[in-house]
């Protein structure tokens, strides 16, 4: 995470309101970017809102877009450490084929008929998955090795390994299609039934506004023991409540959208259950996916943040020299970031090919650009050393409402390439703008 | 396979090398002769040498149902074949052209990799008097015979059967990738069964429920269907999908709403998941274009080119015009489309086997399933 810097206003721009609202900043500590590209967000979800007549705030809206963004936000995390180091992966979206296609082959042909589990074991899901994600590390850390010990650049190894991994997968399957998946499996891909439902989701909200209250006190008490200047206790109050707000409205938006009245009614009918007359309604909840993804967010926050591993990160793409000066073993520690990354893809393999229910050939296609794309608009540099995990997985959601938002209110397909490239290019070109501003006052 | 194409280039290689050591440095025309004249060992079967200028077997089909096709029908008519792989290269292609016409073939079926970059190839071919089959890939060449399935006879069929099974109510439509022109003659085929209806009101096209599909892929088509059924709060009755793959991603959004029983969905390919799907009653139709009966056509098109080289004459061949404008003849072949009816045809072609067809059908649903 960057260290928000109170931000001094230029003689352009500085009238007594937006002092007082940047001092509010400045003593709640976030991260001027963020806000920028929060409201951002906003400003484009009143939009679609407005352009769709109130569907794109909707409940089911807003569920959609969340797994819709599920699988790209898990690979931004670990984009932004990447980018962050001064390298690039252009490998994932072939990476995420290749462990699909293996998960695919293993769950429907390998497992059942070789290993004798049979179809639909409920072991499966586990053995694919942990397989699967020893694959993507195993690949990624391949990658990583070449990078960092061979000293090949890294846009060469993932350029060849957009061609090796796409190219492997096709000779693993012949492209074919595997599909239907296991049952099991296909709950990390979302759906009503791949959901937490309410109470399981309100226990889930629960457990992050605590994680949220120890967060804000733990910080008080280690810059207390370090004689840091604390942060306002006014901020800190109104950190916790802005936290809670949140966490709870999300959770209160998942829960708001019911169950698909086909769903409901078989669901109905199997467990025995009356319909009562204006149907049932059985709330959805967090999504599987969704749930991964802000997990993964939260662990990789505090790996960046918190753990040496994420320091040196930093170190290293701020200044690759005086960090390995310093000592930091950068070998090591670039190619733990490629680990990481086929960690991640792998993991999205899994959610994009559980969701589709089935692998096939040409998934994952050009989802690196696309992954890049979140990162950067989520304020990493390519530069090196600036990015943070919140930036990426707001960018990732940023990318993924337009997409979405535009089919939704049916702007055509050549339009909405346009837009996003705009949209890119603008958020990088203002960013970049208001940081030489940042640093010229 | 390796060792059959490993044979295959050896033959060409060795006629190549008859050809210039019995011709010398002989202008194409006489070419074709001298392999006749020199290679004793050839010379019992060269009343008809056909060559074939494959883009890729790195695809499945071309190894396991074009080149077994052409090489039946030419083996049955008494034909010589000769292939050539170009590994999904143009200028591999643009040699293994040269190769063919210097081996002397009689007839050469291109199925181009890059059809703008093969072209001076085939004008090559066409002017050393070697009639040309533009393999499933259209040529611009007035004198290439074009021999396809009829794709816009696959838009004509996924509508026809979806419509016979939602005659009223609200249509999607997920098109593929925009850059190519597929798409556009697969459309064409749906206008024009459905466009009576939509005048009539009968079927209704909700504004941006038409959508283009990025690479033809599933989870783009997943998406976007997602998003048209939040549009039109699931009010939705039927999707036509310009193939298989894409209708995963829609049947996969359908399915989490648990619709995938209801809202009536058709495509293209035969893919076997697809076929499933058809037999499950998840899909109202798979239309399938045969590669087998492709590769038959040519082997069959090709021996009547030995001994007529005008394409014209060609049996079932009609005057068409390539996209570019050119007078030409084009052989187009009618697809199958396969419903729960006709679930045999794909079996009895040996294309899926019984258990991949029927994986999860109840007993005794539909015919063609145990």
């Amino acid at each position: 995470m960057t260290e928000a810097k109170p931000i001094e206003g230029t003689a352009a721009s500085g009238g007594p309101t937006k002092r007082s609202a940047r001092s509010v900043f400045a003593g709640l500590e976030i991260d001027g970017r963020l806000i920028g590209m929060i409201a951002a967000l906003i400003i484009l979800w009143v939009l679609f809102n407005v352009l769709s007549n109130g569907l794109f705030l909707s409940p089911r809206n807003l569920w959609n877009l969340s797994v819709q963004s599920a699988a790209i936000a898990i690979m931004t995390c670990g984009m932004v450490l990447i980018i962050v180091s001064r390298n690039i992966d252009l490998s994932i979206g072939s990476i995420l084929v290749f462990v699909a296609l293996v998960m695919g082959l293993l769950q429907t042909e390998w497992l059942p008929n070789v290993v004798g589990l049979g179809l639909n074991h409920p072991a499966t899901w586990v053995i694919v998955v942990i397989i699967g994600i020893a694959l993507g590390a195993l690949i990624g850390g391949v990658h990583g090795v070449l990078i960092a010990y061979i000293g090949i650049p890294s846009f060469i190894v993932t350029l060849g390994g957009l061609l090796i991994w796409r190219g492997a997968a096709f000779v693993l399957a012949r492209g074919r299609t595997i599909s239907p998946l296991d049952t099991t499996f296909q709950l990390l891909g979302g759906g009503p039934r791949g959901s937490l439902g309410d109470v399981l989701s309100w226990l889930v909200a629960g457990l992050g506004i605590m994680a949220i209250a120890y967060g804000i006190v733990a910080s008080r008490r280690r810059r207390q023991r370090y004689g840091f200047p604390l942060r306002a206790v006014w901020a800190d109050v109104t950190l916790g409540a802005i936290g809670t707000l949140v966490v709870a409205g999300a959770v209160w938006v998942a829960n708001s959208y019911p169950w698909p009245p086909a769903l409901a009614a078989a669901y109905a009918a199997e467990h025995g259950i009356p319909v009562p007359s204006g149907g049932l309604l059985i709330p959805t909840g967090i999504a599987i996916p969704v749930l991964l993804a802000i997990a993964i967010a939260v662990f990789m926050t505090f790996l960046a943040g918190r753990r040496r591993f994420g320091r040196y990160v930093y170190s290293i793409g701020g200044n690759p020299e005086a960090a390995e000066l310093a000592g930091i073993n950068t070998r090591l520690t670039i190619m733990k970031t490629f680990v990481a990354m086929g960690i991640l893809a792998a993991i999205a393999a899994a959610v994009t090919s559980a969701r589709l229910n089935a692998a096939t050939n040409g998934l994952g296609s050009g989802v690196e650009l696309q992954v890049i794309a979140a990162a950067v608009i989520g304020g990493t540099s390519f530069a090196g050393g600036i990015g943070t995990i919140a930036g990426g997985v707001l960018g990732a959601v940023i990318m993924q409402s337009l997409q979405s938002g535009m089919v939704l209110i049916g702007v055509d397909t050549a339009l909405q390439d346009i837009v996003v490239g705009v949209v890119l290019v603008s958020a990088v070109g203002i960013d970049t703008i208001l940081r030489r501003r940042a640093t010229r006052g | 396979m390796s060792i059959r194409r490993t044979a295959s280039i050896m033959a060409i290689a060795a006629l190549v090398f008859a050809a210039c050591g019995g011709g010398g440095a002989t202008t194409a025309p006489a070419a074709t002769t001298a392999p006749a004249a020199t290679t004793a060992a050839t010379a019992a079967a060269t009343a008809c040498k056909v060559g074939v200028a494959w883009s890729t077997f790195q695809e499945e089909r071309y190894g396991l149902r074009d080149e077994p096709g052409i090489k039946a029908a030419l083996a049955a008519g008494g034909g010589e074949y000769i292939g050539n792989d170009a590994k999904n290269n143009a200028e591999t292609q643009a040699s293994n052209v040269a190769a063919l016409i210097a081996a002397g073939v009689n007839v050469i079926v291109i199925n181009a990799y890059d059809p703008e970059a093969i072209l001076p190839s085939v004008k090559a071919a066409v002017d050393a008097g070697i009639p040309v089959i533009a393999y499933d890939r259209e040529l611009e060449n007035a004198n290439a015979l074009f021999l396809t399935h009829d794709n816009v006879e696959v838009g004509r069929m996924i509508a026809r059967d979806v419509v016979k099974a939602a005659p009223t109510g609200n249509y999607a439509i997920i098109k593929g990738d925009k850059t190519q022109t597929n798409p556009l003659f697969l459309r064409a085929g749906m206008e024009e069964i459905i466009a009576p209806l939509i005048a009539s009101g009968d079927i209704t096209i909700p504004a941006g429920a038409e959508v283009d599909t990025d690479g033809w892929k599933a989870e783009v088509a997943q998406t976007s269907m997602e998003q048209i059924l939040t549009a039109n709060n699931n009010d939705i009755q039927a999707v036509l999908s310009q193939n298989d793959n894409m209708a995963t991603g829609a049947v996969a959004a359908l399915k989490a709403q648990g619709l995938d029983k209801t809202v009536k969905i058709g495509a293209q390919d035969g893919d076997k998941f697809a076929l499933n799907r058809v037999a499950l009653g998840t899909q109202v139709v798979s239309v399938w274009k045969d590669a087998t009966e492709l590769g038959t056509e040519a082997g069959v098109a090709a021996l009547q080119l030995c001994k007529d080289p005008d394409i014209s004459k060609v049996a079932g061949a009609t005057a068409s015009k390539t996209t570019g404008g050119l007078d030409t003849s084009a052989l187009l072949l009618a697809p199958i489309p396969i419903t729960q009816a006709n679930l045999q045809v794909v079996l009895d072609a040996k294309w899926i086997t019984e258990a991949e067809l029927c994986k999860d059908v109840a007993a005794g649903s539909v015919t063609g399933c145990p």
